[in-house]
Parts: C-alpha cells; sequence; structure tokens
C-alpha cells in the first residue's frame, strides 16, 4: 500500500499521484483506456441486466443477503452498482475515479462487509462480463484480448485502492482506540490522607510508562503523600521490560521521597519474575490492595479500628 | 549565583540549606565546604538539603550530593533531600543518577520527622 501514509489523520488516503505511479507499474496506458471504451457499448447494453444477476446472486446467499435488508436499500445499490459498472469502461481513470474507488472500501469498511465479499463478488462480475467480450461479434481476437486485458488490469487496481482503503479504515480505529485506552487506563487517585493508589490495567510499554510516571509524581507531589500504591493486577504478564519500567518508576517514586508497594501480584506474576530473575526484594510487594494499604497506614502511623468489635468489647 | 548568597542554617542539631535554582558547579562546591564546615563547627547529626527550586539536576550535581552524603556521614551525620521536582526525579531516572546513600522526602516538614523520629529511637 504505498500511497497509505498510516500517521495521517485524515479519512482519505491521499497521494492521488501515488496512484498514478501504481497504474504505471501495472503498466495500464492509454490503449488499455482507449479499449476499455471500446467496451463501453456493450457495457451500457448489458448493464442493467448485470446488475439484476449480481444481485439475484448476493441474495441466494446469506452471507451477502444480510446486508441487503430493505428494498429502498437495494434499490439504491443496485443504482450504485450500475453507475460502478459503467465507470470501468468510461475511459477516464482520473482523480475522480480514484476517490470513487477508494469510498468503495471505506464505505464497506464502515457497514462490517468483509473483504472476502468483496472480493469474491468482483470474481463473479467478472465471470458475467468476459462472454460479452470474447462472444461479441464487434470484436476480432485481436481486440477481445486488448479489452480483456485492459480490464483486468483497472479492476486490479480497483481492488487494490479498495482494500487498502479497507486497511487504513481499519488502522484508523485501531489507533483510535489505542489513544483512548492510553488516556483512561492510568488513573492515580488518593484513598487515603498520605496515600495515593495508581491501579495499572494492560501492558505497561515504554510510552505508557512515561506518561504514568508523570501523573504519579505529580499526584504524589500534589497530595504529598509518602506512600504509593502500584496495583499491577490488570497488568496481563509481566517481562523483563515491564518490570524495567516499573523500577524506574519505583526508584523515581523514591527520589521524591515517597515510596511505592507493588500490589495485585498474583501467583503466575511472582512465578514469571522469580524465573527471569528480576529482583524485586528492595520492593515491598503484596497479593492485594487491601494488604497494601494496611503496610501503607502502618507506615504512617495510622491505626485503624473496627468500632463496632471495641464497643462490644469494653 | 556566587556562593556566598548560600546559607547554611543550623536548627539544633541539624542544618538546613536551601539550594538556589539552576546552580552551578561554583556553588555546588561552595556548598559542599561550608556543609562540612559547619558539621565540624557544630557536631551536627543531620543536613538537610531542601533542593524544591531545583529546575534541572545535571550528573555533577548528582554526584556532588552522593559524594557530600558520604562525606557528611563519615563525620557522624545522615543526609535528607528534601522537596525534589517530578521533572526532576523522571530525568535523574532517566540518566540513571543516583544520590548514593541519601534520603529523600517530599518536604522540609518531612526530613525533619526523619530525624526527631531517629532520635527517639536512638
Amino acid at each position: 500500500m504505498p500511497y497509505i501514509n498510516s500517521h495521517s489523520n485524515s479519512r482519505y488516503i491521499s497521494a492521488f499521484d501515488k496512484w498514478q505511479e501504481q497504474k504505471d507499474f501495472v503498466k495500464f496506458t492509454k490503449d488499455d483506456e482507449e479499449a476499455l471504451k471500446k467496451m463501453h457499448p456493450t457495457a451500457m447494453k448489458y448493464a442493467d441486466d448485470f446488475v439484476e444477476k449480481l444481485y439475484e446472486h448476493l441474495m441466494s446467499h446469506p452471507d451477502t443477503k444480510r446486508f441487503l435488508s430493505d428494498e429502498k436499500t437495494l434499490n439504491r445499490l443496485k443504482l450504485a452498482q450500475k453507475a460502478y459498472f459503467l465507470d470501468l469502461t468510461s475511459g477516464d481513470y482520473g482523480e475522480e475515479y480514484f476517490n470513487s474507488r477508494l469510498k468503495v472500501g471505506i464505505v464497506h469498511q464502515r457497514i462490517g462487509l468483509p473483504p472476502r465479499i468483496y472480493m469474491t463478488t468482483y470474481c463473479y462480475y467478472m465471470q458475467l462480463i468476459i462472454p460479452t467480450i470474447y462472444g461479441n461479434p464487434d470484436f476480432d481476437a485481436e481486440t477481445a484480448n486488448a479489452i480483456f486485458m485492459a480490464l483486468y488490469k483497472i479492476i486490479n487496481l480497483d481492488q487494490e485502492l479498495a482494500i487498502s482503503a479497507y486497511i487504513h479504515a481499519t488502522d484508523e480505529v485501531i489507533s483510535r482506540q489505542s489513544e483512548e485506552i492510553m488516556e483512561m487506563s492510568t488513573p492515580v487517585i488518593q484513598i487515603w490522607d498520605g496515600v495515593v493508589a495508581a491501579p495499572i490495567i494492560g501492558t505497561l510499554d515504554s510510552g505508557r510508562t512515561q506518561q504514568f510516571m508523570e501523573r504519579l509524581l505529580e499526584k504524589i507531589v500534589e497530595t504529598n503523600s509518602p506512600v504509593a500504591l502500584v496495583d499491577i493486577t490488570g497488568v496481563p504478564q509481566i517481562d523483563t521490560a515491564t518490570a524495567q519500567h516499573l523500577i524506574d518508576t519505583i526508584n523515581a517514586v523514591k527520589l521524591l521521597g515517597s515510596q511505592v508497594i507493588i500490589t495485585g501480584v498474583r501467583p503466575v506474576i511472582a512465578q514469571t519474575l522469580v524465573h527471569l530473575g528480576i529482583d524485586l526484594t528492595d520492593i515491598i510487594t503484596r497479593p492485594s490492595m487491601a494488604a497494601g494499604l494496611k503496610v501503607a497506614l502502618d507506615k504512617l502511623s495510622i491505626k485503624v479500628t473496627d468500632m463496632s468489635k471495641t464497643t462490644q468489647g469494653s | 549565583m556566587d556562593g556566598n548568597s548560600l546559607s547554611v542554617i543550623k536548627l539544633k542539631n541539624i542544618l538546613l540549606v536551601t539550594v538556589p535554582d539552576d546552580p552551578g558547579d561554583d556553588t555546588i562546591q561552595e556548598l559542599q565546604n561550608k556543609v562540612l564546615n559547619a558539621i565540624e563547627k557544630y557536631e551536627s547529626k543531620g543536613l538537610i538539603l531542601d533542593i524544591s527550586n531545583v529546575n534541572i539536576l545535571d550528573s555533577f550535581f548528582a554526584r556532588t550530593i552522593s559524594e557530600t552524603t558520604q562525606m557528611v556521614a563519615l563525620m557522624g551525620g545522615q543526609t535528607v533531600i528534601a522537596g525534589m521536582q517530578p521533572a526532576v526525579a523522571i530525568t535523574a531516572t532517566e540518566l540513571g543518577l543516583h544520590l548514593g546513600k541519601a534520603i529523600s522526602t517530599l518536604d522540609v516538614d518531612k526530613a525533619l520527622d526523619i530525624f526527631t523520629d531517629n532520635f527517639k529511637t536512638v
């Protein structure tokens, strides 16, 4: 997908000029455009028939039928399909054509139509078109071959555009989601006077560590908390890199004059840490946030009493 | 910033030094000399370095703090670093700077607590 800029946030995959390069690459020339134009009257003649046959075919399969729920949508799609089909032999393969093909991929991705259906439908299309080329008395064998070749090339370009748009649209969804996850997954909350808690959900990569460390340190200073509970219950698996990120965070907190207690050390995490040879002996670790809070309160010389038990006893 | 503007304050048997914003190498060296002389003079048990004004911690400063801590320890005192800013702590961690045996606290208040607690137990 040479013309996809994965870092851009634009809805459209830019760079029409890249597509021109792509055309050159498959050797789609003026001759091909001419050949396709020759096919246009035939296409006009069969357009309605093809569209009907195509939708008959799609309606006969439950996999595709579910996308064609009501009559209104169906009619609109048939019209769009006809225009799409006639565009194939229009002879004009400029920017407008490029954008319309991209839109096909984007729209299909949005309604959740898998690329598999798009591709197989195109195959059925070819099965309808090819006989009208070779069975056409207007075309000699050479012309028919030229048309077939040109059609093959433009359809390949079409498919490539649509699939790239599919991938691009999916990539956008993924990057948006990971941004959202990043934003919401590292809250730092004060749970007691002098104690902050930070539950980590998900994997701790270097980007998130940086953000997490900043938030944790800011909160510690803001609330003047000597103890910080870092809960790793929500961390699915720990590796050496994650452990190192944790240790860095702990060291930074120590420099501030506060202390980290790691909570939520599950059996599987404990096993992994020992097997990886990661030394956390200088750090207080506890299996649960509750156990960690007890340690924190001890450190602050705070005693919590169960009032009901005290009154009963006295 | 010249070394003369540094003041080493004696509070009972503790010394308190407020490190100025962006200290130069000379200032840091001067700080070490003044602190060690004051410890000799007052036989202080502790040193509090308030670095809450410091925005940048370079390797020279970090090393001097670490060394001063060792020197103070040799003369019978404990060093406490008070009020480091989050950004400074992050940079220090990234650069792998260490402050040796110095203890950190969130602010001067908590640093004083350490000494009072210690003296109670001792």
